[in-house]
C-alpha cells in the first residue's frame, strides 16, 4: 500500500498518499470546526452585548480566552499523544469542545461564558488541533506542505460559510439554541479523530518504556520527554520559535485593524468589509498555491518561508502607505497581496518544524511552538491598539507590525545551515534501534510497530523485499 | 431746554457708542425646527475689530470646507437633507481678537431606531429589546407599547409588575421582559421617544421559541456523530483483523504461522517455507 522509500530518505517517513488524504479531509473538517468556528463567533457577540448588557470589550474576552486556551493547552495535547493514543486524545478534545459550547448555551452570566466557551472549549480545541496537524504531517513527506495548505484553506472557507449559517441559527433558535447546535457540530471532530486509526508511531514512549515505578522523579522525567522540553535547549528550535513568535506579533494586526483603518481613511462600511473579504479570499488561494509550489521541491522550505514572511511584512507596512493617496484600488491591491502572502506562509510554518527537529519529536515541538507563539500573539493586538491611541491613526501600528514580521524573518536567517542548498539532516533519534530500520518498518507495516518483536522477523524475511520496490 | 436736549443727545450717543463696541452676531434663522434644509447665516455687526476670516463648527468639530479667509462680517452655511446625522449645534466663528461666535441650533424630531427589528427569546428566559436615538435634541421621554393587530397599543409601565423592566437614557432605552411565555408575549412592541418637537417611534417584533426547539437538531447531529464513529470503528476492525492478531501473536513464532497475514508476506513466507 505505501510507496517504499529509499533508505537514504531520513527526513520524514510518511507514506504520502492513500489514507493520508483521508486524514487531510479529517484535518480539514476539524480545523474548520476549531478555527473557522472561532472566527465566526462574532455573530454571537452582538447578541451577548444586548442580552448581558455588557461592553463589547468584555464580550471580546470570550474569544481571546478561547484562543489563548487553545494555544496554551497545545503542549498538553502533544504530551498526551506521546503518552497515549492520538485518536483518543483528539476524540476527547472534540467532546470537550462540544461540552463547552453546550454548557455555554445554558449560561446565565458572562463569567459562565468565559469558563465554558473560553476555557473548556479552548482546552478541547488545544487537544485537537496540534495532534491532528502532527498526524497529517507524519503521513506525508513529499506532499506535506500541499496537504497542510489544503487543510488550512478550510479556515477561510468555513469562516466564510459559517457567518451566514450562524446568523441563520441565531434567528431560528435564539443564541442559546444556536450554541447548543454548535456544540453538536463540534462533536463532528470525534469521527475525525477516530479516522486517525490506532497508534501508528513508535514514539518517545519506547525510550522510556523501561521506566517503572510511580516516583515523582520518573514521572517528571517522562512528562518532560512527552512535552519535549529538552527541545527548549536546542538552538535551532529556539531560534525558529522566536522567529515565529515575532511573526505572530505582527501577523494578526491587519485582521483586527484593517477594517477600522479603511473606515478611518474614509471608505464606507461596505468598501472596508469588502477589502477584508478580498484579503480572506486570496488567503485561501495563497495557502493552497504555496503548498503546491513548496512541494515541487525547487527550493528549501525555509527559504520559501522567509520569502513569504518578508513579503507579508513589507505589504503590511505598505497598507497605510497605499491608503495615504486615498485610492481604493491601491488599498485593495495591497490587501490582496498581503492576503496571499499571509496564507502562503501559514502552510509553511508548520511544515518546517520536522525539518528542524525530526518527525519523531514533531508532535511535542508543535505543541511548544503553539504555546510560545500564543504569548506573542496576545501582545500584538493590544500593542497596535495602544499605538493607534497614541498617534491617532493606524500608520504606526501597521509599520510596527510589519517590522515585527520582517524581524522574524531576520531571526530565521540565523538558523544553522540557513544558507546551504540542501536541508541539513534532522537530529538523530535517540531510540536504541537503528532509525533507518525503524523508518522501513513504519512504511511497510503502517501499523503500530512493536519494535522488539518484529526486528527478528525483519532480519529473516524483510530485507530481500527491498528489491521489489 | 436746549441744554437738556443736548445732554440727552450726548448720553444717547455715548450709550450707543458703548453698545457698538460689543460685537454682536445676528443669526438668521436663530433656530431651525424640523426643516429639511436651511441656510444658516451670521452677520457680525457693530464691531471695529479686524476680521481675519470665519469658519463653522458642528458639535464642537470644525466643518471641512467652511473656512473663509475673506474679511467679511457675513458668512453662511447651507444645509441640505437635514437628518439626525446633521442636526445639532452649529456655531459660526469669526476669527477676530478675541474670537466671536454664536450658536444656531438645528433641531429635528427624534430619530428612533430599534437596534434589531426582530427579536428572539427563549421560553421562560428573558427577552431584551433595545431602541436607540440619534439626532438633536435627544428624547427626554421614552415609552414602550405592546400592540396587537387591530387593537390599540397598550403602554407598558415601569415598576408595576415584575415582568417588565425599562431602563432609559437619552439616547438608548432597554425593555427587559422576564419569564417569556409563548402565548402572551409574542407580538409587536414599539418604543417611542419624545423631545420638545414631537414624538417618533419604531416597531420590534418578538418571537418566543420553545426551549426544546433546538434540541431536535442537536440530537440529530449527535446521532449522526455516533453512527459515523461506529462505522469507522467497525470498518477498521473488518479491514485489519490481521493486525489485531499480529499484536496478539507477537513473539509467538510468526514464522511458523500459516495464517493469512499481510499479502506482502506470502511470497516471502512461501519462499522460506519452501
Amino acid at each position: 500500500m505505501a510507496k517504499l522509500r529509499p533508505k537514504a530518505e531520513s527526513q520524514g517517513e510518511g507514506p504520502d498518499g492513500g489514507y493520508g488524504w483521508v486524514l487531510v479531509g479529517a484535518l480539514f473538517v476539524s480545523t474548520s470546526l476549531v478555527f473557522g468556528l472561532m472566527r465566526s463567533l462574532g455573530i454571537f457577540f452582538v447578541e451577548f452585548v444586548q442580552y448581558f448588557d455588557e461592553s463589547a470589550q468584555a464580550i471580546s474576552w470570550i474569544s481571546s480566552t478561547g484562543l489563548a486556551a487553545q494555544q496554551f493547552f497545545s503542549p498538553l495535547g502533544a504530551a498526551l499523544c506521546n503518552a497515549y493514543d492520538t485518536r483518543w486524545v483528539v476524540m476527547t478534545g472534540g467532546c470537550l469542545a462540544a461540552l463547552g459550547l453546550i454548557l455555554a448555551s445554558q449560561a446565565t452570566c458572562l463569567v459562565h461564558l468565559y469558563l465554558t466557551m473560553g476555557v473548556i472549549s479552548g482546552l478541547g480545541w488545544g487537544l485537537v488541533f496540534t495532534p491532528m496537524v502532527a498526524t497529517v504531517m507524519a503521513n506525508f513527506t513529499r506532499r506535506r506542505t500541499l496537504a497542510l495548505g489544503l487543510a488550512f484553506s478550510s479556515i477561510g472557507l468555513s469562516s466564510f460559510a459559517f457567518n451566514p449559517l450562524f446568523q441563520l441559527l441565531v434567528e431560528l433558535y435564539t443564541w442559546r439554541g444556536a450554541l447548543l447546535i454548535l456544540g453538536g457540530l463540534s462533536l463532528n471532530i470525534v469521527p475525525c479523530g477516530a479516522l486517525i486509526g490506532p497508534q501508528r508511531r513508535s514514539k518517545a514512549p519506547a525510550k522510556v518504556v523501561s521506566e517503572s515505578g510511580v516516583s515523582c522523579a520518573s514521572f517528571l522525567q517522562r512528562a518532560s520527554s512527552y512535552l519535549e522540553l529538552p527541545l527548549l535547549f536546542e538552538r535551532p528550535y529556539i531560534t525558529y520559535t522566536l522567529a515565529i513568535s515575532l511573526l505572530n506579533v505582527g501577523y494578526f494586526v491587519p485582521y483586527f485593524h484593517l477594517v477600522a483603518h479603511s473606515r478611518q481613511v474614509g471608505f464606507s462600511e461596505y468598501q472596508a468589509a469588502f477589502v477584508m473579504s478580498a484579503a480572506g479570499a486570496t488567503d485561501i488561494l495563497g495557502r493552497i498555491a504555496s503548498g503546491w509550489f513548496s512541494d515541487l521541491g525547487h527550493f528549501r522550505l525555509i527559504h520559501l518561508l522567509s520569502v513569504w514572511t518578508t513579503l507579508a511584512g513589507v505589504f503590511i507596512m505598505l497598507l497605510p502607505v497605499s491608503s495615504l493617496s486615498g485610492s481604493y484600488a491601491a488599498l485593495m491591491v495591497i490587501s490582496l497581496l498581503y492576503g496571499f502572502c499571509s496564507g502562503a506562509l501559514t502552510s509553511l510554518v508548520f511544515a518546517v518544524v520536522p525539518m528542524i527537529v525530526g518527525v519523531e519529536r514533531m508532535m511535542g515541538a508543535l505543541g511548544l511552538l503553539q504555546l510560545i507563539e500564543s504569548g506573542a500573539g496576545l501582545l500584538g493586538a493590544p500593542l497596535s491598539g495602544l499605538l493607534k491611541d497614541i498617534t491617532g491613526d493606524y500608520t504606526a501600528s501597521f509599520m510596527v507590525a510589519g517590522g515585527f514580521v520582517v524581524l522574524g524573518t531576520l531571526t530565521m536567517v540565523t538558523l544553522p545551515h540557513y544558507f546551504s542548498r540542501k536541508d541539513p539532516p534532522p537530529p538523530k533519534s535517540l531510540s536504541p534501534e537503528d532509525p533507518d530500520k525503524a523508518a522501513e518498518l513504519k512504511q511497510m507495516h503502517s501499523s503500530p510497530s512493536d519494535m522488539n518483536d518484529l526486528t527478528g522477523e525483519v532480519t529473516n524475511n524483510r530485507l530481500p523485499e527491498d528489491t521489489y520496490s | 431746554m436746549n441744554l437738556l436736549w443736548a445732554v440727552s443727545a450726548l448720553l444717547l450717543s455715548c450709550w450707543r457708542a458703548n453698545a457698538s463696541t460689543a460685537p454682536n452676531i445676528i443669526t438668521e434663522p436663530s433656530e431651525v425646527n424640523n426643516q429639511t434644509s436651511a441656510v444658516l447665516s451670521c452677520n457680525l455687526t457693530e464691531t471695529t475689530l479686524h476680521i481675519k476670516g470665519s469658519h463653522w463648527v458642528y458639535n464642537g468639530k470644525f466643518i471641512e470646507g467652511s473656512k473663509s479667509e475673506e474679511a467679511t462680517a457675513y458668512t453662511t452655511l447651507s444645509l441640505y437633507n437635514i437628518s439626525h446625522k446633521s442636526a445639532g449645534k452649529y456655531e459660526c466663528v469669526f476669527l477676530t481678537e478675541p474670537e466671536v461666535k454664536q450658536i444656531i441650533e438645528v433641531k429635528i424630531l427624534p430619530h428612533v431606531a430599534a437596534t434589531k427589528h426582530s427579536e428572539h427569546g427563549n421560553e421562560n428566559d428573558i427577552g431584551v429589546m433595545v431602541c436607540v436615538s440619534h439626532g438633536y435634541p435627544l428624547p427626554t421621554d421614552w415609552t414602550w407599547f405592546k400592540g396587537e393587530e387591530g387593537s390599540p397599543p397598550t403602554p407598558i409601565i415601569n415598576g408595576t409588575t415584575d415582568k417588565y423592566e425599562i431602563k432609559s437614557t437619552p439616547n438608548k432605552t432597554t425593555l427587559t421582559i422576564n419569564d417569556l411565555s409563548i402565548e402572551n408575549d409574542i407580538g409587536d412592541y414599539s418604543c417611542s421617544g419624545t423631545n420638545e418637537l414631537g414624538t417618533n417611534s419604531d416597531k420590534i417584533h418578538l418571537r418566543v421559541r420553545s426551549r426544546l426547539a433546538a434540541l431536535w437538531p442537536f440530537l440529530g447531529i449527535v446521532a449522526e456523530v455516533i453512527i459515523l464513529v461506529t462505522i469507522i470503528f467497525i470498518y477498521e476492525k473488518r479491514r485489519k483483523p490481521d493486525d489485531v492478531t499480529d499484536d496478539e501473536d507477537s513473539g509467538s513464532a510468526p514464522l511458523k504461522s500459516n495464517s493469512t497475514e499481510n499479502h506482502k508476506d506470502t511470497n516471502v513466507r512461501q519462499r522460506n517455507s519452501n
